[in-house]
């Protein structure tokens, strides 16, 4: 996860506290989401950004675990052509697993 | 740089990182200089926890990578004398996993502090990272993985190895501690002798079944220079890039990092690559300049003009490019011998190679 994302992350959280931030991620490989995921939860796991040592437990997920929150017609238009190009079924495993790891 | 009060700790230690895990920025401030900063920084703060109680990062010396590899005798000095005004017992670099330019610097910075201040030093590398292979024969480079990402399994790693060099401990062989070879024998005793040993291993051979060499066979990867050219006026000369000049738009999609190919381009009567026309598909630097003009990482301008004044008999018409950024030895090797058998055929007389 890149510095000024980081930073930005780190920021909103300050300013609207943890318990009222959610992060939701589109990254389209299970890996870097993992890591991004692991990022807003326990800390920079590369120890590079803002976020180094600080755990903000943002409760986080990648944007197809919850499809079933979104209006169906905007789903369709900006998300279901990446849904069918992705492996879903390893991102949504992978973010399983880093909440269950760190939360 | 002690300061007045502070406590004296049992071992001192001294990290090195660049601008990136110095936590200063990315690569818009690759040209910072070097300077240093009291405690940890970054993964320094990750390695505090795993080194021994008694071992404390007392300073961090952070440098840009491009500044470094640059201006890398001025930088080494500068930076050594940082190192020693922490008055250390041991330097750590990185781990740069396979950050390039990062892996040559530790490298150098390791090689030039344990001359110099006469200290162990330790750093962290992919093992194909160029850094590796210049400088693990001087130093102990700890093997880790390609990315940041492992940085979790690189820590404790780096950590165990630097607190037994700082502890005085016997330091065992690379596969034992996770240190790349250095090429240094040493003898030991065995309980088994030599001849039942090698009887072992030609038996497993025989059957198919893994074995470990004792005697692993040294890898060269030495390129013999070609003879010169002899008539460059009537030469026919290509161009090859690992910078990732590609016609604006990337018709063959290479990726901007670990790329999976490369591609071939008609620059048949083209002087001049625009904005336009070219840009980059190099990931990991800043493109803006290379998208501006793309000449100035794949120079067919300039080859245009040697080739009117006669300088070099023509400008092969077509020219490679893939993305060097990631892209592992062996894709790479593999590459450049598909280019290499294309530009025989075409009958090239030399090539110049560029990269970002």
């Amino acid at each position: 996860m890149d510095m000024a994302n980081q930073l930005r992350i780190k920021e909103t959280a300050d300013k609207f506290g943890t318990d009222k931030v959610v992060v939701v991620l589109g990254g389209a490989e299970a890996e870097s989401a993992g890591l991004t995921a692991e990022t807003v939860i326990n800390g920079d796991p590369t120890y590079a950004g803002p976020l180094t040592n600080i755990a903000l437990k943002l409760p986080v997920y990648h944007i197809l675990e919850i499809k079933d929150l979104i209006d169906p017609a905007i789903y369709e238009d900006q998300i279901s052509m990446m849904e069918m190009v992705l492996d879903v079924d390893e991102i949504k495993k992978e973010m399983e697993n880093i909440r269950q790891q760190f939360c | 740089m002690l300061e007045k009060g502070e406590a004296v700790v049992a071992i001192r230690v001294v990290h090195y990182l660049n601008q990136f895990f110095g936590q200063i920025g990315g690569e818009e401030k690759a040209d910072t200089i070097p300077f240093c900063k009291n405690g940890p920084v970054g993964p320094g703060t990750a390695l505090v926890n795993a080194l021994d109680k008694d071992m404390t990062i007392v300073g961090t010396v952070i440098c840009g990578d491009t500044y470094f590899n640059e201006n890398i005798d001025i930088a080494t000095k500068e930076i050594v004398g940082l190192v020693a005004g922490f008055n250390p017992d041991l330097l750590i670099a990185g781990p740069a996993f396979n950050a390039g330019r990062y892996g040559l610097a530790c490298g150098a910075v390791c090689t030039a502090v344990q001359k110099k201040l006469q200290i162990p030093v330790v750093t962290g590398m992919y093992e194909e990272n160029p850094g590796a292979d210049m400088y693990k024969k001087d130093i102990y480079i700890v093997k880790t993985g390609n990315s940041a990402a492992q940085m979790r399994n690189a820590i404790p790693a780096l950590a165990r190895l630097a607190s037994r060099i700082a502890n005085g401990d016997v330091i065992g062989s690379p596969a034992e501690e996770g240190y790349l070879a250095r090429g240094i024998r040493k003898n030991v005793f065995h309980e088994q002798r030599g001849s039942a040993r090698a009887v072992e291993m030609l038996l497993k051979k025989l059957k198919g079944v893994p074995f470990v060499t004792e005697y692993p066979m040294p890898v060269f990867d030495r390129v013999s220079p070609r003879a010169a050219i002899k008539h460059l006026s009537q030469a026919k000369i290509a161009l090859v890039t690992s910078g990732g000049i590609v016609p604006k738009g990337n018709p063959d999609r290479i990726e901007s990092s670990s790329a999976s190919k490369f591609g071939r381009y008609d620059i048949s009567g083209m002087n001049d690559l625009t904005a336009e026309t070219y840009e980059t598909a190099h990931g990991g630097y800043d493109p803006v300049y290379a998208n501006q003009d793309a000449d100035r990482v794949l120079p067919v301008d300039v080859m245009r003009k040697l080739e009117q004044e006669g300088i070099i008999g023509q400008l092969h018409n077509i020219y490679y490019a893939t993305v060097g950024n990631g892209t592992s030895v062996a894709n790479a090797k593999k590459y450049a011998h598909a280019i290499g058998e294309e530009l025989k055929h075409a009958q090239v007389d030399g090539i110049i190679l560029t990269s970002t």
